[in-house]
């Protein structure tokens, strides 16, 4: 599974974990059945402390992403299409907030960000 | 979680005029990864001598497994494991004698662990120890101190003389004793960036008082920095807003400090000094200053 983190750029690591998973669901690369990995095994592929791990399932178990049962491995529950819509705009405004700012800065407009974002969105897809 | 693998009420240590702890009330469970941090004389490696015994409290108490630690017997003591800053073996042995030599006090040595550890940390049990280098001893302390499997792991500035591939094994192992052990492992550094890559709970000593006990990820989502540039206006030399727990640097055009996020108003901000105001998170070499120094309420 196509995970990384980076331990040291300020954003709690499990929140990370977290906004990876819910990424790589809501873009259906990861699919209802599918297990994740166990804890023990995430921790030496990453390098990620395990209770870090645990606090991320956690979470998603709480979310309804994930089932958790004793003694098997961890699986993708079946996705309500809408929650996989929320989680991809939040993962994306997130992304932009940075840019956002720094258009502030440079004093571009909302017009002009969003047909600079269009244009590049254009030219990954030709 | 369970008992608390070492409680602290009212913890205070004295030698002569010196307070090294400070009423130290603290309460340490796991499995978990414990950073210990401050800076120079904070009281880290008081508290730490405190958890096994070695120092005993002026006043209040301290209890490692629920036992008081004047009286930890061996049944306590044989489940801990330390790393202290300056280890001391017999010179005239080997390696290798020298952790058979220990050994033979642990009925639970894992000698498996002692060869992996022993390659891992690229030491030769041949090697006399009075010839050893000061790293080669600090990873000779690793080895004598994990092989008897402790659930409570003590590692005083482990990894200072260590170069940086052996140090990112060591710590990657740590993460692996854990989890195999259940234990719970202090580990004290001025050295933010390794203590960041494994621990999932930090404790911050200043002055001999705890100034910061809170999981790592939670500080991280509890502090912000604040990017500042003017915009028109000159900033003041100081910003008195409450959420301010620190400035990292203020001149007139720029200013960059640690906020508090949950009281933290950007707009408001903003506008007050018309200025823009990039918001960033902050990893722990960002967040030591604040934790240490932060103004408080």
């Amino acid at each position: 599974m196509l995970i990384t983190i980076d331990v040291h750029s300020g954003v709690p690591a499990y929140r990370q974990l977290v906004d990876q998973i819910r990424l790589l669901v809501a873009s259906g690369r990861i699919r209802p059945g599918d297990e994740l990995p166990s804890t023990r095994a995430l921790s030496t592929e990453l390098g990620l402390n395990p209770m870090t791990i645990s606090r991320a399932w956690a979470l998603l178990e709480e979310e309804g992403l994930l089932d958790r049962r004793p003694g098997l491995p961890l699986v993708v529950r079946a996705r309500p299409r809408a929650v996989g819509d929320a989680a991809r705009h939040t993962q994306f405004s997130k992304a932009l907030r940075p840019v956002a700012s720094m258009a502030r800065q440079l004093g571009i407009n909302g017009k002009d960000a969003g047909d600079a974002l269009r244009r590049l969105i254009d030219d990954d897809e030709r | 979680m369970g008992d608390p693998i070492f409680d602290a009420t009212g913890l205070s240590k004295a030698f002569g005029h010196i307070d090294a702890l400070r009423e130290v009330t603290l309460s340490l469970s796991g499995p978990s990864i414990i950073g210990l941090l401050g800076r120079n004389a904070a009281g880290k490696t008081t508290l730490l001598r405190h958890i096994v015994g070695l120092q005993l409290p002026t006043a209040g108490t301290a209890r490692t497994f629920g036992v008081p630690t004047r009286i930890l017997g061996h049944e306590q003591l044989a489940k801990i494991g330390v790393v202290t800053q300056t280890p001391v073996f017999l010179g005239w042995m080997t390696i290798e004698q020298q952790l058979r030599y220990l050994s033979a006090f642990y009925p639970r040595w894992d000698v498996d662990r002692e060869a992996h550890l022993l390659e891992l940390l690229e030491l030769d049990g041949t090697s006399q120890i009075k010839a050893l280098s000061t790293g080669s001893v600090q990873k000779l302390a690793i080895v004598a101190s994990l092989c008897h499997r402790p659930t409570l792991l003590l590692l005083d500035e482990p990894v200072s003389n260590l170069d940086p591939i052996v140090r990112d094994r060591f710590l990657k192992f740590l993460l692996e004793v854990v989890q195999e052990d259940a234990a719970t492992i202090v580990i004290s550094s001025h050295v933010l960036h390794d203590v960041e890559s494994v621990v999932d709970w930090v404790v911050c000593l200043n002055d001999g008082r705890v100034v910061e006990n809170a999981a790592l990820d939670d500080l991280k989502e509890r502090y912000t920095e604040w990017r500042v540039a003017a915009r028109t206006r000159d900033l003041p030399a100081h910003f008195e807003e409450a959420c301010v727990a620190h400035e990292t640097s203020v001149n007139r055009r720029t200013a960059t400090l640690v906020v508090r996020a949950a009281e933290a108003d950007v707009s408001a901000f903003r506008q007050r000094y018309d200025a823009d105001v990039e918001v960033a998170p902050l990893n722990l070499q960002g967040l030591f200053p604040a934790l240490v120094h932060g103004r408080r309420h």
